[in-house]
């Protein structure tokens, strides 16, 4: 584009520089923005960062605890390896979708290619884990609906604790893109919610995981993505 | 403060300004002012085309800053970071003002803005100002966030939440509006 002869003809053209407010105009902001100016030094990214990791870590621990105490030891161990292995792209996700300051944090393209593949991923994932399906009419009725309900509801409510933390953790730190940094914290949350229901819930049904264990991932990533652009901007 | 480190503030970045502003230096607040106030003001001015809107909004954009500024992460480009803010506030206070005083014709559409018989001004610099206030305004953004506001492309394309080649295109077919309108220039002898 500026190798173009009239382009560069345009760039020769008087352009309007920067304007100088007038001088009430910037007095009352001088004077507002320079009112109880105390040292308000926030948080960095790593700490942030350890902070979010934190909370997942909490909930993880708490649905570990429930699943260590209430499956055999065969069943929650096959899922703790499972876990550990999605604990890994959970940090993974933030330390590349959060870690750096904003406009420092790689192409757009990228983190969402995180927040649409990672969800993706997992299902594919659980699909992979289930083990034996009922036929789905049999699934939508009686008691396999009713535990998948209040199994959905239990890790949603886990991921939500997760999700919302990492949320409130980085709340007004991102003008430039909270939708897709609000994406990232939900998926984030989802996904640890989801992992640790694996460990807590015997369940292992593919139309039971998937629903009630898979889906809050996509449904916090979405919520994340609506919610971050309100609070993740300042 | 004492003046050794206020001299400093000349030479500092804008980055290291917001970094002493955030531990409460009220000098660093006022050389980061006067950094950024007037590229801000000239973007919203764009944004805007009225001068007490664009005043309003600096204003609140300031307003946001200084309330935000314990969530500024150390390292982040402060420029775009700081206009983000401003195109944010200008969307909001745009909607907000849409929805109170919106005015439908008959049919219920919206009215369309009468067009312009202003005759071509003499002066280049007023005639580029007018033809540039007449881009649509994706076009506008796009040329006075990288010609006025001194942004690369990458910081535009963050700022507009576009992609680098969207801005590249914006710019260039304003580039292409602007050079119609002011033909009248370049056949001037």
């Amino acid at each position: 584009m500026t190798s173009n002869p009239e382009s560069d003809k345009l760039a020769e053209l008087p352009w309007p520089g920067p304007i100088e407010p007038r001088e009430h105009v910037s007095e009352a902001i001088r004077r507002e923005c320079t009112r109880d100016l105390a040292g308000r030094r926030g948080l960095g990214t790593a700490q942030r960062v350890a902070l979010s990791l934190l909370v997942s870590a909490g909930v993880f621990g708490l649905l570990l605890y429930h699943g260590v105490a209430t499956r055999p030891e065969s069943a929650w161990r096959a899922a703790l390896f499972g876990a550990l292995g999605w604990s890994v792209v959970h940090i993974g996700l933030l330390v590349i979708g959060l870690a750096r300051p904003p406009g420092r944090r790689g192409p757009r393209s990228l983190r969402w290619a995180l927040v649409m593949g990672v969800p993706l991923a997992f299902l594919v994932y659980l699909g992979f884990a289930a083990s034996g399906a009922v036929p789905f009419s049999e699934f939508i009725r009686g008691e396999h609906a009713d535990w998948a309900t209040k199994c959905g509801l239990f890790a949603l409510f886990s991921g939500a604790l997760a999700s919302g933390a990492t949320l409130l953790v980085w709340r007004g730190t991102d003008p430039l893109t909270p939708g897709l940094s609000g994406a990232l914290a939900g998926v984030t949350g989802g996904l640890c919610g989801a992992y640790a229901m694996g460990c807590a819930c015997s369940a292992t049904e593919f139309w039971h995981v998937l629903f009630s264990h898979g889906l809050i991932v996509v449904a916090l990533g979405t919520a994340g993505w609506l919610i971050g652009r309100r609070w993740l901007s300042p | 403060m004492d003046a050794p480190r206020d001299g400093r503030l000349i030479d500092a970045t804008p980055e290291d300004l917001m970094e002493r502003y955030v531990d409460g230096s009220a000098p660093a607040f006022d050389a980061l002012y006067r950094r950024l106030a007037p590229k801000l003001y000239a973007y919203l001015l764009r944004l805007t085309q009225d001068r007490a809107r664009a005043e309003d909004l600096l204003q609140v954009t300031f307003t946001k800053v200084h309330r935000a500024r314990s969530s500024y992460i150390r390292g982040a480009p402060l420029l775009p970071w700081v206009l983000a803010i401003a195109r944010r506030s200008f969307f909001d206070e745009r909607r907000a003002a849409k929805s109170r005083t919106e005015d439908l014709s008959n049919d219920g559409t919206l009215p369309e803005p009468a067009p312009s018989d202003e005759p071509v001004p003499p002066e280049l610099s007023v005639a580029l100002e007018r033809a540039l206030a007449s881009l649509p305004e994706a076009y506008r953004e796009a040329i006075t966030l990288t010609k006025i506001t001194g942004l690369s492309v990458a910081e535009a394309a963050e700022v507009l939440g576009a992609t680098r080649t969207a801005v590249k295109l914006r710019v260039h077919r304003g580039y292409n509006l602007l050079r119609e309108r002011l033909e009248h220039f370049n056949r001037a002898p």
